[in-house]
């Protein structure tokens, strides 16, 4: 099963000003795996997720992405980061362009797609979602809710082989929580290989394969949804639980 | 009212100065607009550099130019810079060259550091998501960053803009007719100070407002595009 592995973390740490924040994380995620990172404020979950895609330089350690090491010397990063989508929880579109625009300037600057490729693609995906019909519109017109939609399809307008989500539903208002969270799982279920950190139980439940518990920097605890849900063997997973279901 | 307008004509029409005037306002829109030009386009590199070169070892040169460049033209007059450009640097060269390379340099420092502040300005997040879709650093700053940090500082390089206009009066130390050097010629020829400097100081006014106007204009373009 070697080949099926898509991204090997190995001994990954990060510092920062000499605070550990991961203290030694080793996990393969596989292809077609949908892994849910949870864990308490502070646990090091965004932090992991921004050393996926080497947005944080790890301290130590490495990545292994596609059989390439990330972390080595001469790696054309910009290179691998076109095939790892990643979704922030302030969605970070581009203010000065339109939705379109938003989603067609990196492929057509990168060469992936020439201009009509890019527009055709991005009105499929917007029409995925629903908002085919604000491909005009600028982030500021949109609701918080659209505007993750919209930062979503923008990252699989570049058709990567993963995608990381950093907190994608945090920063928005509960009755926009749902749409987006229906957009994800539709990805789910297409087979797109997805690495979530999340604080959404229901999801993590629901959706994904695996679920990964990480308290002070390492893997807490490590399984399925229903061994993490239902059979939690670490008094640290339980006591979080109780917090938060 | 007829006696003035006797005097005026006297001073400008059938003395043939209106003609000087003319050639002074030529050059002064010249000098402010090719500065200008050569302003904004020093402070865009600048701050780029230091933007993109901040942690990158082999910059540190490059960087230590640009501060060395913007400390020594903020402290030095821009007469002064003026005068060594035409007596020193760039001996044979034409005055009204001279003007707007000194004026473009000069200009181009102080750009550099509102360019700079407006860049600080865009939110971090812009440029992680740029680079999460696989665009280098400088395909980022100059397509994502950039046109978000000029529409910050709009306003300000317009006040820039104004304060230039009116510093190019000085352009006549190097012997530039200026629209500010011909009325004090033409003042010098026909002692009519009054209506000489009033001339000059409504020209400058009404370029001022007119391109005050023209800012408002443009900034409320921008804002209604933001929406």
């Amino acid at each position: 099963m070697e080949n099926n592995k898509l991204i090997e973390v190995k001994g990954l740490t990060k510092q920062f000003h000499k605070v550990d924040v991961l203290k030694g994380i080793d996990v393969d995620i596989n292809k077609g795996d949908v892994v849910c990172v949870i864990g308490p404020s502070g646990s090091g979950k965004s932090t992991f997720l921004r050393c996926l895609n080497l947005l944080e330089k790890p301290t130590g350690g490495s990545i292994i992405f596609e059989g390439e090491e990330l972390t080595g010397k001469r790696v054309d990063l910009n290179r691998h980061r076109q095939k790892m989508g990643m979704v922030f929880q302030q969605f970070n579109l581009f203010p000065h362009m339109n939705i379109l625009e938003n989603m067609t300037c990196a492929p057509v600057m990168l060469k992936k797609m020439t201009k009509a490729e890019a527009e055709a693609k991005a009105h499929e995906l917007l029409a995925r979602v629903g908002l085919d019909d604000r491909a005009d519109a600028f982030p500021g017109q949109l609701s918080g809710g659209q505007k993750q939609r919209v930062a979503i399809v923008r990252a699989l307008c570049m058709e990567p082989d993963v995608m990381l989500f950093d907190e994608p539903t945090s920063a928005l208002d509960p009755e926009m929580v749902g749409e987006v969270l229906d957009v994800m799982k539709e990805l789910a279920r297409s087979g797109m290989t997805m690495v979530v950190v999340t604080h959404e139980m229901g999801f993590a439940r629901e959706v994904s394969n695996r679920v990964m518990f990480l308290d002070g920097g390492v893997i807490a605890e490590e399984g399925t949804p229903d061994e993490m849900f239902n059979h939690p063997q670490s008094e640290r997973l339980r006591s979080f639980l109780s917090k938060v279901l | 009212m007829s006696a003035w307008l006797d005097k005026l004509s006297e001073t400008f029409i059938e003395s043939g100065y209106y003609k000087l005037m003319l050639e002074g306002f030529r050059n002064t829109l010249i000098i402010t607009a090719a500065a200008v030009v050569i302003g904004v386009a020093l402070g865009v590199v600048i701050a780029m550099i230091k933007y993109l070169g901040e942690d990158v070892p082999w910059m540190k040169p490059f960087i230590f130019l640009c501060d060395l460049y913007v400390t020594v033209i903020r402290g030095v007059p821009v007469v002064v810079l003026l005068l060594v450009f035409y007596y020193i640097i760039m001996m044979s060269a034409d005055g009204v060259t001279v003007a707007i390379l000194a004026f473009g340099i000069n200009s181009g420092a102080y750009m550099a550091e509102l360019i700079r502040s407006g860049i600080n300005a865009v939110d971090k997040g812009q440029m992680e998501a740029g680079r999460s879709l696989g665009l280098s650093r400088i395909q980022t700053a100059r397509r994502i960053v950039l046109p978000q940090a000029l529409r910050y500082v709009i306003p300000a390089i317009g006040n820039e803009f104004v304060a230039l206009l009116k510093e190019t009066s000085v352009a006549g130390y190097v012997a530039v007719k200026d629209l500010t050097r011909a009325g004090n010629l033409v003042r010098n020829n026909t002692y009519d100070a009054v209506n000489t400097l009033l001339l000059v100081a409504i020209v400058y006014l009404t370029l001022v407002v007119i391109l005050t106007q023209l800012l408002k204009l443009l900034e409320r373009r921008l804002a209604h595009g933001k929406q």
